[in-house]
């Protein structure tokens, strides 16, 4: 069944390519093409409305102005939607204690209100209570207690404001609820990872942010004998810089 | 239409510097240099003295706002026919500077009745219904399933054109026989890019690197070539946003006696720029 699947798209795909023929301009969606193109338009009808209409009673035009239009060369607009930075905090693995952690993050601001997140950190498991009863019990050898994430999370802005310190510095800052999926290396395994969590950020200079966030990232481990899900929370603080 | 005093216009003389603390200057530098990586590479051009485009008020008057948000409160008017510089963007957002040094933020919408120095409009891409149809590039990220182990993956496209683009996806799945990491590489062909509901077929090659739980039998790690064909729907949300929904036919090119085929489903959230 499923070659019939393959079959029948490739089938379509063979049907609908035709239509990718027509690669004559390449990239001619691009802004700056659009802009280009506008202008040139502009320039050639300008001239043709300036033009005094052509009657024989009207008096002879005392001033003709010579005026050179200006060409005006659109400099590229910056834009600074991505922000990249380092955290640090502290991560409560599930039996196995808490844990500083620290990471690196990414983000996109796709809107005032929805940005996207790629998180990787790291941290240690500690010992779980069960081999600090049992004296020479090892249930996780040394690489395996590194505890490693990533994370691609959809956040979004919510109670956006300012802040203020004394009477000159005003700085704007938001809330921020954040979802999103991932994995999670611990123990020998990769896990599937759910995360959720809400978060700060405070903007003391356009290019500069600090944020706090806490986070709980889900996964099932059936390392302690049964499947559960364990949560995990995080809590940290870190420094962005917009791009 | 063009702007009929325009060309008699010049540039004011008066420009606002920086004028920065100096303190605040070599604050900046420590920060980025703690950044070792990025700043490294990026700190030369945020430190380039720039060239901004200047762009004048043709409304009667242009609202600047203390931040870059819907809410913010307006704190200062830019009369008609005076300019500004624009600064940069940040989303919908655009910062600029008056005449007389003030900078604030103003909304696209706003900036969109600005006119630049020889009266033309002043254009650029908004996140609009026709940004969806025709941009530049896409990226999204998907939760899904690969061969039925949980699969997460991210992707991102670069258009040729409203119909054709280049995209490259990459994702891991999580099961219970065996974990791995794909990669790959197509065509994307949008067959109606201009309706809200597009359908899209998908044609390329790949790689996945497959590592099966040490419990069973054949417990090596294993990379192999793949290539697939597969098809979805991208549905248009509001803004920059669209939900993508697709499937993945994949041959996996095994060095033994026959090849393997693993289907891929996804959905997730893409935006496009």
């Amino acid at each position: 069944m499923e070659t019939g699947i393959r079959i029948l798209l490739l089938t379509a795909l063979l049907a609908a390519l035709p239509g990718c023929a027509s690669v004559r301009d390449w990239f001619h969606q691009r802004a700056e093409r659009r802009a280009e193109r506008r202008a040139a338009e502009a320039q050639r009808t300008e001239p043709r409305e300036s033009e005094p209409p052509q009657d024989e009673s009207a008096p002879p035009r005392v001033i003709e102005p010579e005026v050179s239009r200006r060409k005006i060369t659109v400099p590229r607009i910056r834009s600074s939607n991505v922000e990249l930075g380092l955290d640090y905090g502290a991560l409560s693995i599930e039996d196995f204690g808490t844990n500083p952690v620290y990471g690196i993050t990414a983000g996109y601001h796709i809107t005032e209100d929805f940005f996207f997140q790629a998180e990787a950190g790291r941290s240690r498991g500690g010992r779980t209570s069960f081999e600090t009863l049992g004296g020479n019990i090892q249930l996780l050898t040394e690489s395996e207690r590194r505890f490693t994430y990533y994370d691609l999370s959809l956040g979004y802005n919510f109670l956006p404001g300012e802040a203020f310190i004394g009477r000159g510095i005003a700085m704007t800052n938001a809330f921020y609820l954040l979802g999103g999926i991932g994995g999670t290396d611990f123990a020998g395994d990769t896990k599937f990872t759910v995360n959720f969590g809400a978060g700060y950020r405070i903007v003391p200079a356009d290019w500069l942010a600090v944020h706090v966030t806490v986070q709980d990232r889900v996964f099932q481990s059936s390392l302690l004998g049964t499947t559960k899900l364990t949560n995990n929370l995080e809590a940290r603080i870190g420094t962005t810089v917009f791009f | 239409m063009a702007h009929s005093t325009s060309t008699t216009r010049s540039i004011p003389p008066f420009r606002s510097t920086e004028c920065r603390p100096e303190w605040s200057a070599r604050l900046r530098q420590v920060a980025l240099a703690s950044l070792v990586l990025p700043a490294l590479l990026l700190a030369p051009a945020v430190a380039r003295a720039r060239e901004y485009l200047q762009v004048f008020v043709a409304q009667p008057y242009l609202e600047l706002h203390t931040g870059p948000g819907r809410g913010y409160p307006v704190f200062h008017a830019v009369p008609r026919d005076a300019s500004v510089d624009v600064l940069f963007r940040r989303t919908e957002w655009f910062k600029v500077r008056t005449e007389r040094g003030v900078e604030g933020w103003a909304s696209q919408a706003e900036m969109l009745k600005t006119v630049l120095a020889d009266g033309s409009p002043f254009v650029f891409g908004l996140g609009d219904r026709a940004g969806f149809t025709s941009h530049r590039g896409e990226m999204g990220l998907f939760a899904g399933a690969w061969g039925g182990a949980n699969y997460v993956s991210g992707y991102a496209s670069l258009s040729f054109n409203p119909q054709l683009a280049l995209e490259g996806a990459v994702g891991q799945f999580l099961g219970r026989f065996s974990n791995g990491v794909t990669g790959d590489l197509g065509l994307t062909h949008v067959i109606v890019p201009e309706a809200r509901a597009s359908p899209f077929l998908m044609l390329g090659v790949g790689e996945v690197h497959t590592e099966p739980k040490a419990t069973l039998v054949q417990a090596s790690n294993r990379t192999e070539s793949m290539a697939y064909v597969g098809g979805g729907v991208r549905f248009y949300l509001a803004r920059r946003f669209f939900v993508r929904g697709e499937f993945k036919a994949h041959w996996i090119l095994t060095k033994r006696n026959r090849n393997e085929e693993a289907d891929e489903w996804k959905l997730g959230f893409a935006f496009f720029f």
